[in-house]
């Protein structure tokens, strides 16, 4: 009955009506961004008076936006990597180790999630004082490196516990030695898990945008930190087309999590 | 001659002893099969001889080498699982090739190779299929083919078809009985279904906690069970408590709860007189005649159920002093008028078919 | 049994613990969260005490001055009406979710993948440009002659609230989605033959057998919210700070490295504890699922 929508009686209409209401709401902000990023307006008039590309004409014109752009890129490049390969080693440790404190360890290595990162932040900028770490590259991905190792620990071990461990020793059986037999079987076993770690690490430097803000230096800007201090200024519509384009790569990599995911199905 | 010699091999957990000394001479070539109760040390023993358990004492010997310092990838021995493992990211043929692969064999002997074993497990239009679209039975194999593919001269098999349903199993056991003639390897095979057993093996091993209680032809377990456990677990039988009154040698005479004697019965185990003891026989083993008309030793027995089940008759029988007894009599043996709930009838048997066992 | 469950020739599983087996790998992941999660954090936590002499003051000064707990009022009510907003908002949705026809369930869940995953900042851009006072909804407002004078609807909490609300309704829907999925449909059918009518059905059936969906999805939500920055920071006023905002002015502007480590701890400590109550009634899986 009320889980039968086609006998959910008058509760139907309402329910139709929250659902419409809250994906509009849901929905409506995203594809104002995307409008106003082609809109001539510069006081963001909605709808438009005209059409233009004028914005991202600026955005491309200006080279610190393109700096920022390329900066973001490499540190989360550099920390996906990093986090993919200690991830997927922490995650054979933690899966498969015969230690004491196991379980200790597995929530020392997700609190970085769940706690506030605004105490991260505060707390690595003052740390990062003492070593001169602040708004070097090397100080963006150690940092961006805790934000997404849990990340990558959780979807690595999950696939890591979800593969028969019976198969890697059928490989070693069958005269692989252990390390070939994780390179050649465990590794290929695992692998949707290593590439939503891949996906989740390189959003979680990609997006990140509390911690830089604190360590970003005027030489060193992640896009996050430039997109924060434009808006402090200004409404600008350039903005809007960054964040269009941002909101294109989301949808790129939805996309294609969403097609390994058939593929794991088939 | 002995291939495979398993001398004293012990593993313990913390302080369970899964495997308390076992001991066992393998020929080139048999068929053994570990039968027993879960958690009897079936797979730990083969565990120890794959390599994956350490043992904690004793020697795993293979054509006259101990091969205990060896890592598993080194033994070159074939083995197939439980649970399904073929490699999920590879065909079937390159799931066959894979030991051949890592042992860097040229590219034509692994094709033929792969196609020989494909033609040994029957599966040789299924090369380029995925493991995920083939059934349960195919995937086991498969396993046996790739265990197979580089001739290892033993293969271990740990329930290999405990997953599957009965008529697949039979199935499935009539290929392995045709891969063990036709390639004549030496193969261990565990499974705690004694009827899986009795139609694969020249030898069975029956486990109890971790030990080897008896080893033997099928047939010698089920007539000769040298100890209560086996007598009960190898086949179905019947048990009556009684007493003994006296006893030489292998022989023994005793008295059931309601006073009937009985004497000259095959022992086991030392007794002395006063000792208490079950007599053993066998469902089948037994006879149903009406009161008085039977010559040999017999307990007077009241008929409480019947059941007819195809083939046999299935008869519970109660004693005088409430024991039950069961008794299996072919179908074409037995009249309809025969069959009267609440009937006296006579119980007999054949003397050598009884034992005795003491507690 | 498995193999899996000891590793390849160990000797047991006794002597391998005492050794630490397979510990090796993790050394790295632990070398990083320690140096650079751990070790500032406490750092951080350290200076609240010794800063600028040994002592509490900097407690005494936080929960004494009422400027701050101000701050920790706006917090906890700000998290309070977003975690309420999202539970009554995300719980329709979420039964929508599970049965409604398969075309609109799947796009209506695109739709928050989408908005969930999209760049936090260009979301939050999004409502500067919907809230300002000469942002769209106030000139429809006023088109449609609603209101007279804009809304102050940026720079306050009412601000806030909007845009965070929008921010954790998926942490809410997706959960909760999972537990109404989780329903067996019969239930109501039993219910329905028992002579339940639909208020019944779900006051008494649909509500308790959701209640532990609900409960983790608020507890998350709440827990998320109170320690927010960037939302508060840009949709939000000067006057009407939050914590998060507090501890990020207390070290940018003021330099004071006590109070914000007091505030932090103070932070950290209703968080964990949060935490810890979710942990121990819905397990750590469905926190985080
Ligand atoms: N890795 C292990 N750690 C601790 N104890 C173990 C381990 N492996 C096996 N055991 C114990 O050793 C004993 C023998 O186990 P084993 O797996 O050999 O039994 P089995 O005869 O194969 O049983 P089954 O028919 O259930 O497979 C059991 O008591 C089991 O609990
Ligand atoms: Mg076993």
């Amino acid at each position: 009955m009320l889980l039968d929508f086609a006998r959910l009686g008058p509760w139907r209409v309402v329910l139709i009506v929250i659902a419409v209401l809250v994906g509009a709401y849901l929905l409506l902000p995203i594809l104002l961004i995307v409008a106003l990023s082609f809109g001539s307006s510069q006081w963001l008039q909605f709808p438009p008076p005209g059409w233009t590309l004028r914005w991202y004409e600026e955005l491309f014109d200006d080279p610190e936006w393109i700096a920022s752009f390329l900066t973001s890129f490499q540190i989360a490049a550099v920390v996906t990597v990093l986090s993919v390969v200690i991830g997927l080693m922490a995650s054979f440790g933690l899966t498969r180790g015969e230690f004491r404190g196991r379980e200790v360890l597995r929530a020392l290595f997700l609190t970085p999630m769940i706690l506030p990162v605004v105490v991260l932040a505060v707390a690595l900028y003052a740390f990062f004082l003492r070593l001169h770490l602040n708004g070097t590259f090397l100080g963006f991905v150690l940092a961006h490196l805790v934000i997404a190792l849990p990340f990558s620990i959780i979807a690595i071990s999950n696939a890591l516990e979800r593969f028969d461990r019976d198969i890697e020793t059928a490989a070693i059986v069958c005269g692989a030695s252990p390390l070939e037999a994780k390179i050649r079987v465990t590794l290929p076993g695992i692998r949707l898990g290593l590439i939503s770690a891949a996906i989740f690490s390189f959003l979680a430097s990609w997006d990140e945008v509390v911690i830089a803000i604190f360590m970003a230096s005027p030489d060193l800007q992640t896009l996050p930190v430039r997109i924060y201090s434009t808006l402090r200024q200004d409404l600008s519509p350039v903005i809007a087309a960054v964040s269009t384009l941002l909101i294109a790569l989301t949808a790129a990599l939805m996309a294609l999590a969403a097609l390994f995911r058939k593929d794991a199905r088939s | 001659m002995t291939f495979l010699e398993i001398s004293n091999i012990s593993k313990t957990f913390g302080n369970v002893a899964a495997v308390n000394d076992v001991s066992l001479d393998i020929a080139q070539g048999e068929f053994v099969t570990f039968l027993g109760p879960s958690g009897s040390g079936k797979s730990t023993t083969l565990y120890m001889i794959a390599g994956f358990f350490e043992p904690s004492g004793g020697d795993v010997r293979l054509g006259g080498r101990s091969i205990l310092a060896e890592p598993s990838n080194k033994r070159n021995i074939g083995m197939v699982f439980q649970r399904y493992t073929l490699f999920p990211h590879l065909s079937v043929a390159e799931n066959v090739a894979f030991p051949l692969r890592v042992r860097r064999r040229s590219a034509a002997e692994i094709g033929r190779k792969v196609e020989e074993m494909l033609a040994l497990v029957r599966l040789e239009g299924f090369a380029d299929r995925m493991p995920a679209q083939l059934s349960g039975g195919q995937q086991q194999r498969v396993a046996l083919a790739r265990a197979l593919a580089y001739d290892p001269p033993l293969l271990l098999m740990d329930e290999p078809l405990s997953a599957l349903d009965k008529k697949l199993r039979e199935e499935i056991q009539d290929e392995i009985r045709r891969i063990h003639r036709q390639t004549g390897v030496t193969i261990l095979y565990v499974t705690h279904d004694q009827e899986e057993a009795l139609s694969l093996s020249d030898r069975i091993a029956l486990f109890n906690h971790g030990r080897i209680e008896q080893l033997g032809k099928g047939r010698e377990l089920y007539e000769a069970p040298r100890t209560r456990f086996v007598a009960d677990f190898v086949g179905h039988s019947n048990f009556l408590d009684c007493t003994i009154t006296r006893s030489e040698g292998e022989s023994a005479d005793i008295v059931l709860p309601d006073g009937g004697m009985l004497s000259g019965i095959s022992l086991h185990g030392a007794a002395v007189a006063g000792a208490r003891a079950g007599l053993m026989i066998r469902p089948d083993r037994l006879r149903l005649s009406p009161l008085g008309q039977a010559a040999e030793p017999g307990i007077d027995a009241v008929l409480s159920d019947a059941t007819f089940i195809g083939e046999t008759y299935h008869f519970v029988l109660a004693t005088g002093w409430g024991a039950s007894v069961n008794v299996r009599m072919p179908a074409s043996r037995v009249r309809p008028d025969e069959v009267t709930m609440g009937a006296h009838m006579q119980l007999h048997w054949e003397a050598t078919d009884a034992r005795l066992f003491c507690h | 049994m498995t193999v899996t469950d000891v590793p390849l020739a160990n000797p047991s599983p006794a002597t391998a613990r005492r050794r630490g087996r397979g510990i090796v790998p993790v050394i790295p992941a632990l070398a990083v969260v320690v140096l650079v999660f751990v070790i500032p954090v406490l750092a951080l936590l350290l200076r609240s005490v010794l800063e600028p002499e040994p002592g509490l003051q900097n407690y005494a000064a936080f929960f004494g001055s009422t400027t701050y707990l101000k701050v920790l009022g706006n917090t906890f009510l700000v998290a309070g009406t977003v975690t309420l907003a999202t539970v009554l908002l995300g719980f329709p949705v979420a039964w929508f979710l599970a049965i409604a026809p398969s075309f609109w369930s799947r796009l209506l869940f695109a739709i928050i993948i989408l908005s969930m995953w999209t760049n936090l900042l260009a979301r939050t851009y999004a409502w500067m440009v919907l809230l300002q006072r000469t942002g769209i909804i106030n000139r429809t407002l006023m088109d449609l002659g609603l209101i007279s004078e804009p809304l102050p609807l940026i720079n306050n909490l009412a601000g806030v609230t909007i845009g965070m609300t929008y921010i954790m309704l998926p942490f809410m829907i997706l959960p909760l989605h999972a537990t109404i999925r989780a329903i067996d449909p019969a239930v109501f059918q039993a219910a329905a033959l028992c002579g339940a009518s639909r208020w019944q059905a779900f006051t008494r059936v649909m509500l308790p057998l959701a209640a532990s969906g609900i409960a983790a999805g608020a507890l998350m939500v709440f827990v998320m919210s109170l320690g927010y920055f960037i939302t508060p920071a840009l949709l939000g006023g000067t006057s009407n700070m939050m914590l998060a905002e507090l501890i990020a002015q207390l070290v940018q502007s003021l330099l004071d490295w006590g109070l914000a480590g007091a505030a932090a701890l103070v932070l950290l400590v209703v968080t964990l504890a949060i935490y810890l109550v979710q942990l121990r009634f819905f397990g750590f899986g469905q926190a985080r699922s």
